[in-house]
């Protein structure tokens, strides 16, 4: 199992394919996993070498009790890509993933090549989504948490420290539900992480702050979902940042990558493939 | 058999039954990476519902199985057949089978 040790954490990793660096980073209480089970990293293994891994605290990566701002987590990043012996990265990063990717392009320019964004929220930006306690996926979320035994309101979106709280001290009567909803691996998931400092980190702007966001001049691609919660968000990115460029992926919610897995793939391959300077596929998508 | 080795392709039991690939899957299983599991193990056992695993473990699974086997083994496929699933939970006989195909479709193969 090919795991790399930097500043005494572990990381697992999985790598294929030959070329320019591509690096996929997942979301808060995700794991390295969601690449494989859309097939990406076979598909963009044709042009570039595709690195992925398990953020700290998640998948098979070691779980330090703190260090999980997106400045500490974009710090792991260039120390794993100095590890491997990688060169300048295209960074693709999923949800808060995507502010990781983004941070690293702030604190450590030379590192990143390129940026694809796939949906992240930016609390650094947290005055820009007023409205996602009315988004129309909430309802469905809600209760789908409800369904597990938790309880969340309209203003928890922002604060998953409380999911993880909550599963960790779950009622015992409530336990059957959460197994039933969401399975017992995802309450291992989040009361592994109830026990750092995650929750309350992720939520840290961390020095990302909207001037610094602004700043970023590395080619992007915001790449949202058509009814993410977050398309004030992406608007902003394109319209602020000097070389970024909104792309929406249809019949797409936050999780575009699950929602429509065959578009994400395609999308994805096709844009990196414009980022690093390769000739557009002809015919075949991209998602062969 | 002398003689692939001698062209160093790896030997390959060609008689590997489904019952003997169940039993290496379950005695990894048995104590899969910290967790032990004490229950019966068959080819009806789910990945997911029965045994708590995770997508994450089944990638790691992969990985062991091929150490286990000392052969590369396409799991790229049977992780991107499960994403496609509308219930993402698989029985450990379609693993099985899948081990199977792919073990004795290599010996043909080199």
């Amino acid at each position: 199992m090919p795991r790399v040790t930097v500043d005494g954490t572990t990381f697992y990793y999985q790598q294929v394919g030959a070329g320019p660096d591509v690096v996929l980073l997942h979301g808060i209480s995700g794991n390295l996993a969601i690449w494989p089970l859309i097939n990406l990293m076979p598909v963009l293994a044709a042009d570039f070498r595709v690195t992925a891994y398990d953020l700290r605290g998640h998948g098979y990566s070691d779980t330090p009790p703190s260090g999980y701002t997106s400045a500490d987590m974009a710090g792991d990043l260039v120390n794993i890509q100095r590890a491997l012996g990688l060169g300048p990265m295209y960074v693709l990063g999923h949800s808060f993933g995507g502010v990781v990717a983004l941070h690293a392009a702030v604190l450590y320019p030379e590192a990143i090549a390129g940026l694809v964004l796939s949906d992240p929220y930016f609390p650094g930006l947290r005055h820009l989504e007023t409205r996602v306690g009315q988004w129309s996926g909430w309802q469905e979320y809600k209760e789908q948490a409800n369904r597990a035994g938790l309880e969340v309101t309209e203003e928890d979106w922002f604060d998953v420290g409380q999911l993880f709280k909550q599963a960790a001290h779950l009622p015992p009567e409530r336990h059957e539900m959460f197994r039933k909803e969401l399975g017992l691996a995802a309450m291992e998931r989040l009361t592994r992480l109830a026990a750092t400092t995650c929750g309350d980190d992720v939520k840290a702007v961390a020095g990302l702050t909207e001037e610094r966001i602004r700043s970023v001049r590395h080619p992007s691609i915001a790449l949202y979902g058509e009814n993410s919660p977050f398309l004030a968000t992406c608007r902003y990115l394109e319209q602020n940042l000097a070389n970024c460029r909104a792309v929406l992926v249809p019949d797409a919610k936050h999780r575009a990558h699950e929602e429509n897995p065959l578009a994400y793939v395609a999308l994805v391959h096709k844009h990196l493939r414009e980022l690093a300077g390769l000739a557009p596929l002809q015919g075949r998508g991209g998602a062969a | 058999m002398d003689g692939r080795r001698g062209l160093g392709i790896k030997e390959v039991d060609t008689t590997m039954t489904q019952e003997q690939i169940l039993n290496d899957v379950a005695s990894i299983l048995r104590n899969f990476n910290g967790r032990e599991y004490s229950g019966d193990i068959g080819l009806d056992t789910r990945f997911f519902g029965d045994l708590g695993l995770a997508s994450i473990d089944a990638v790691v699974l992969g990985e062991t199985l091929e150490a286990h086997y000392g052969r590369k083994l396409p799991f790229h496929l049977f992780m991107a057949d499960l994403g496609r699933r509308a219930v993402r939970d698989i029985p450990l006989g379609e693993l099985v089978a899948f081990l199977h195909n792919h073990l004795n479709i290599s010996t043909t193969i080199g």
